[in-house]
């Protein structure tokens, strides 16, 4: 991959930083959780959340994204049903079956509408011909593979392992960058020198290939993928928190609090993490799809998915096959990555203008 | 700067040494002889402690706990196995007045130190570990020394010392039990070290002091020189897809400052985000596939000439181009609001005028930034475009280095990389000094 891309959270810490660079001092204490004194707060006084979803929703692209991503997770969540139905019955799923009489099928349009299909042993055709037409367009509606195994399903899957891929990444890399920024920031001093040496080592080492050295040593497989991706990611949130921990450590809500005698666990994560947890979330939604290409481009490389239907190792099969003319499986595996890709990346760029007020000045 | 290089080298270490297994078992496979991991290991450095220690743990003979079953006397009729109080307590008793081997898979270094460290139990009477050569002429046995395993309190450990002579070759160990059962819980074999500090660790400083990079395993050349091989290529390759990449996003970033808010920046926008969420591969695959073997108008395979690499670059400007349009656009963007930029609107400046004059010059800073920060980059190559179109650059190196888990290349790579981008971090301070002269050194 190119260095520009080299790992994606980067380039994006780098946006996110000059984004935040100066802080979201007007917003913070409307969205302070410990200030919430019910009776104050009127109808007209919006909290951060209802204001940047209110945002979001005005803008067109960003909902269209909102249900793509939706849809995805929906085909997802069915994936992931039809994954563990079959584990369950200890049978072989019929998306990785070989069935070598529908090799190469194109997509139902493409196909005549009326032919029937092979013909099942035992069973009549249908009579009615425009039943039969439905039926062939329901039957591969995105072909078949060179073994005969559906796309749509196989595609499908892809999107079950693309989901748990961003999804755990996150859930490894995002919590060691918050727990890490929220120590060093808070407490400053040693710990800080500590955690600021520890990410600057691991920002000096070259992304994609730190990535891919950590699978290789976890060995091949989703949990090399996992670890590779999670605990390599975590630097540009945990630079970010920590910078605004900083800042909001000297603010008036910190030091009552730390007047109050709460400890120091309570105060970082009580009181000044709901105050940044906006950067938290712009994060998730610009990891995500870089998480997605990672995982894509190494299961591709062959370190990835072992033994499963993934993006990356649909596309390494339908590359082989492009030659031949078969154009389906390749076509709509990369529609589907492009996608899901483009919508986190225009949610995410909504939900950010959205949660940062200085952006949303700039854009009008 | 100093203590990231060190965060490094400790990185490295950790990933590689600590964390990764046995280099030896991954690069050569399970299927080898005890012999032959051990002189790899011996040749790396990996047989030794890994930061410190007097004693290392040595292949030729693999510590047992007897927690299952007999293990190495499984087949032994005089070798019984009981479970003791809980697993840790399994042990095999063996039967009075016999000689029981101690097998070793190849034979000792000379003139080294080596100890057996023996828990066991024996009720009564004397049990011996014996020492062996059988192998002199004439084939009879002498005992080179018999240590006594006394009867005691119930389980107690023994270490057994002792040093190989000038010619190790054929010693064999022997335990002889006596009038009593010898009841062993585990059994443990283990090599002195030169000195305290002879570790893993302390070879990887040395390795890195030298510039020496150990050897591939799998291509059977030394590292130092792949990389010497395959830098050019790598360079050749991603030189030109960074600077045109930069100049193409410079400018089209100042066309969109220039008519900002207008429906021109609004598509750049736009078309920028597209280009983002297009897979790397795609790019790759779909340029191959069309520019090349379709159309005919590039070399698809190859790297013999110019000719071969003006695909490749032309790939690798436009799947990067998304992403750097849009950082720059907002460094662009970003000056456009400065207080300056408006007072020079007010005094007259033409709009041309303040964009190349004004707002160029300061958004040199963070250009200047990114580009140091993206060199360290160029070295390691594109993985992927080199791997496609068959250029023998670091890039295709390091994942055939991956795939066939050669963990010298790698490390090396990937040590190499991490010193360069600290390298140029630094270079980046020093050239804030010279742009910017609010920044002061030191």
């Amino acid at each position: 991959m190119s260095f520009m891309k080299a790992e994606g959270t980067k380039a994006e810490g780098a946006k996110l930083e000059s984004c935040h660079s100066r802080g979201l001092s007007a917003i913070a204490p409307g969205a302070t959780a410990e200030s919430g004194n019910p009776e104050t707060e009127t109808a007209s006084n919006h909290s951060l959340w209802s204001d940047a979803w209110r945002q979001v929703r005005r803008n067109r692209l960003a909902v269209a994204s909102l249900w793509i991503i939706g849809l995805y997770f929906v085909l997802a969540l069915y994936g992931e049903g039809t994954y563990w139905y079959y584990q369950w019955r200890d049978t072989t799923p019929f998306y990785q079956q070989t069935n070598l009489e529908e090799e190469y099928l194109p997509p139902s349009i493409f196909r005549a509408p009326f032919a029937g299909l092979k013909n099942e042993a035992g069973k009549t055709q249908c009579p009615c011909p425009l039943l039969r037409a439905a039926k062939n367009l329901v039957k591969h509606p995105l072909g078949t593979d060179n073994l005969g195994r559906d796309v749509f399903q196989r595609t499908v899957q892809g999107a079950r392992i693309a989901f748990q891929v961003g999804i755990i990444t996150s859930c490894i890399a995002i919590p060691i960058g918050v727990i890490l920024g929220c120590l060093a920031g808070y407490f400053g001093g040693r710990t800080d020198d500590f955690v600021v040496w520890l990410y600057s080592t691991f920002a000096s080492i070259p992304g994609l290939l730190f990535i891919l050295a950590v699978a290789m040593v976890a060995g091949k497989g989703l949990l090399g993928v996992y670890l590779g991706i999670g605990l390599t990611t975590w630097v540009g949130l945990c630079r970010l928190i920590r910078g605004e921990v900083m800042k909001h450590k000297t603010r008036a809500y910190v030091l009552a609090a730390r007047t109050l005698g709460f400890g120091p666990a309570r105060i970082m994560f009580r009181h000044i993490l709901p105050n940044i947890f906006h950067i938290v979330i712009i994060s998730f939604s610009l990891r995500f799809p870089a998480a997605i290409s990672t995982e894509v481009f190494m299961s591709f490389l062959g370190i990835g998915v072992q033994g499963e239907p993934s993006w990356g190792i649909m596309i390494s099969n339908a590359r082989l096959r492009l030659w031949q003319g078969v154009w389906w499986e390749m076509t709509f595996v990369t529609l589907a990555i492009f996608l899901i890709v483009l919508a986190f990346n225009l949610f995410g760029d909504a939900l950010r203008d959205a949660l940062d007020p200085r952006l949303r000045t700039s854009e009008k | 700067m100093i203590p990231t290089v060190f965060g490094v080298i400790v990185i490295t270490f950790i990933l590689f040494n600590v964390v990764g297994g046995s280099p030896a078992m991954m690069t050569l496979g399970k299927n080898v002889s005890q012999k032959s991991l051990e002189e790899f290991d011996e040749q790396r450095g990996f047989n030794k402690p890994l930061f410190f220690g007097n004693w290392t743990k040595t292949r030729a003979f693999a510590d047992d706990s007897f927690a299952r079953n007999a293990s190495l006397w499984r087949d032994n009729p005089f070798v019984g196995w009981e479970a003791g109080q809980n697993s840790r307590m399994n042990h095999v008793v063996l039967a009075p007045t016999n000689d029981f081997l101690l097998p070793l898979a190849f034979s000792l270094k000379p003139k080294t130190k080596y100890r057996w460290i023996i828990s066991y139990d024996l009720a009564e009477s004397l049990a011996f570990c014996r020492m062996d050569n059988p192998g002199g002429a004439g084939g009879y046995v002498r005992v080179h020394n018999a240590w006594p395993l006394k009867s005691g309190p119930a389980w107690q450990k023994t270490e057994i010392e002792f040093s190989t002579g000038d010619n190790p070759a054929g010693l064999e160990f022997m335990l002889r039990t006596g009038n009593a059962p010898l009841k062993i819980s585990s059994i443990k074999f283990r090599r002195a070290t030169s000195h305290f500090l002879d570790s893993q660790f302390v070879f990887y400083l040395g390795q890195i002091a030298k510039f020496d990079f150990g050897r591939s395993n799998y291509f059977n050349q030394r590292v130092s020189q792949m990389l010497k091989d395959g830098i050019g290529p790598s360079l050749a390759l991603t030189v030109p897809i960074f600077v045109i990449g930069l100049l193409l996003a410079i400018i089209i970033s100042l066309i969109c400052a220039y008519f900002r808010d207008t429906w021109l920046d609004r598509a750049f926008v736009i078309i920028a985000v597209v280009l983002m969420s297009v897979n790397y591969l795609v790019w790759i695959i779909a340029g191959q596939y069309f520019l090349a073997y379709r159309l005919g108008w590039f070399p698809i395979w190859g790297f013999e000439s110019w000719r071969y690499l003006s695909l490749p670059v032309f790939i690798g400007v436009v799947s990067g181009l998304g992403d750097n349009l849009r950082f720059y656009r907002t460094i662009m963007l970003d000056e456009m609001y400065r207080d300056y930029v408006r007072t020079a609107f007010a005094k007259g400046v033409s709009r041309s005028g303040v964009l190349f004059r004004h707002v160029l010059k300061n958004a040199m800073i963070p250009i200047l930034t990114n580009v140091i920060i993206a060199i360290p980059f160029l070295y390691t190559g594109s993985i992927l475009l080199e791997s496609f179109f068959g250029i023998p650059g670091l890039g295709n190196m390091g994942i055939n280095a991956i795939n066939y888990s050669d963990v010298d290349v790698v490390r090396a790579i990937v040590l190499i990389g991490a010193l360069l981008y600290v390298a140029a971090n630094l270079l980046t301070d020093i050239c804030y000094a010279l742009v910017d002269p609010r920044v002061r050194l030191g």
